[in-house]
């Protein structure tokens, strides 16, 4: 019954103390929550970690939320920001988040990847291997765009940059993606997608 | 990066005004590379689109809740405290001021002289004006206004930063 509930129905009452309107909230948006940390962190214990830190956040300060935009949006808002602390703490020794070097590792494996297993690998695992390879914020903002239902506006918003700016970075993200599809697959890409 | 990919993309995405609209039909219609181009990018479109999402672990949800438990945040604020209460405090402590201040001046003799109540004789105001209670004195209002300096700037920052986190 409460699944039919609109996420602002369960943020009030949330707020007058019932936790499991709360927990429909989490079950609702984790998905895509994990998804986003997942985008950042590339490791599924740290994107756990990432998670669970960012709807404790929310928690706490849902008395905040107006209701002005989407619970969503402000939701990522909240993903982007513990995510980026996360990994500045991460990478305290110098490495900067956004050198494309530091994901080689995830590179490499991609490369290592073996023809003749193509046909037995879905579109998706390709797809989810070029976007692991993105720089963070590539990727992001390619999830938010197509799997977060969130206008440019929205993605703006929620990561703290103009309209404009998210409007280049998803073009170069575009771009980039179809690059690292290219390079993992070589001409296979042209039917994959 | 004001290219035709770009214009294909924008005309994809939706985000063209209606003259551009059109002029990008015109040129998918016409112009067999742009058309090609057109197409590739649809089906990456599509194909993007129907990416996966990751799956969190089972107990996700769970491990969530049983966070907030152990923090002991089992009400947010607005939910713990209730500004009615709060403004009915405000209101009475204002009211028994307000009561008191007007029974004190009530009771003053206004066309008396002097003072309406008779000092004992052995009772002296200090005078702050010489020697050492005069330094004990600036020093003090010295540290108020340090202390209302600091506690505004403590103010003004928990603002600044309220509305940074904020943020929607």
């Amino acid at each position: 019954m409460q699944s039919k509930l609109s996420d602002a129905q369960l943020i009030e009452q949330t707020l007058t103390g019932n936790q499991a309107a709360y927990a429909e909230l989490v079950k609702r948006h984790q998905r895509f929550v994990f998804t986003l940390a997942m985008r950042y962190a590339k490791v599924r214990e740290d994107a756990e970690e990432i998670a669970q830190d960012c709807f404790i956040k929310a928690y706490r300060s849902l008395a905040s939320f107006k209701g002005q935009s989407k619970f969503s949006t402000w939701l990522y808002s909240i993903v982007y920001t513990t995510a980026m602390t996360f990994l500045r703490k991460k990478r305290v020794d110098t490495e900067s988040i956004d050198d494309e070097n530091n994901f080689v590792q995830v590179e490499n494996q991609a490369s290592a990847y073996d023809v003749n297993n193509a046909e037995n690998k879905s579109r998706s695992f390709y797809l989810d291997q070029a976007i692991a390879q993105l720089l963070p914020d590539d990727a992001a903002i390619i999830t938010l765009f197509y799997k977060g239902e969130q206008s440019l506006e929205e993605i703006a918003q929620a990561m703290g940059m103009e309209t404009n700016t998210v409007k280049v970075k998803l073009f170069r993200a575009r771009q980039r993606l179809k690059e690292k599809l290219e390079r993992n697959l070589k001409h296979e890409v042209k039917e994959l997608i | 990066m004001n290219n035709l990919e770009e214009k294909l993309w924008n005309f994809i995405d939706g985000n063209c005004t209606p003259e551009e609209q059109k002029a990008v039909r015109l040129l998918i219609e016409n112009d067999a590379a742009a058309g090609a181009k057109y197409r590739e990018l649809l089906s990456m479109n599509t194909a993007f689109a129907q990416m996966d999402l990751d799956e969190p672990p089972m107990a996700f949800t769970y491990n969530v809740m049983e966070a907030i438990r152990t923090e002991n945040a089992q009400v947010p604020l607005k939910a713990a405290i209730n500004k009615r209460i709060i403004r009915g405090i405000a209101v009475f402590f204002t009211l028994t001021l307000v009561t008191l201040l007007v029974l004190v001046f009530a009771s003053i003799k206004w066309s008396g002289q002097g003072l309406p109540v008779s000092l004992t004789a052995h009772f002296k105001i200090p005078d702050i004006n010489s020697g050492e209670t005069k330094v004990v004195v600036q020093a003090f209002v010295f540290f108020d206004v340090m202390l209302g300096l600091y506690l505004f700037d403590a103010y003004l920052r928990r603002k600044r930063s309220a509305k940074d986190t904020k943020m929607l």
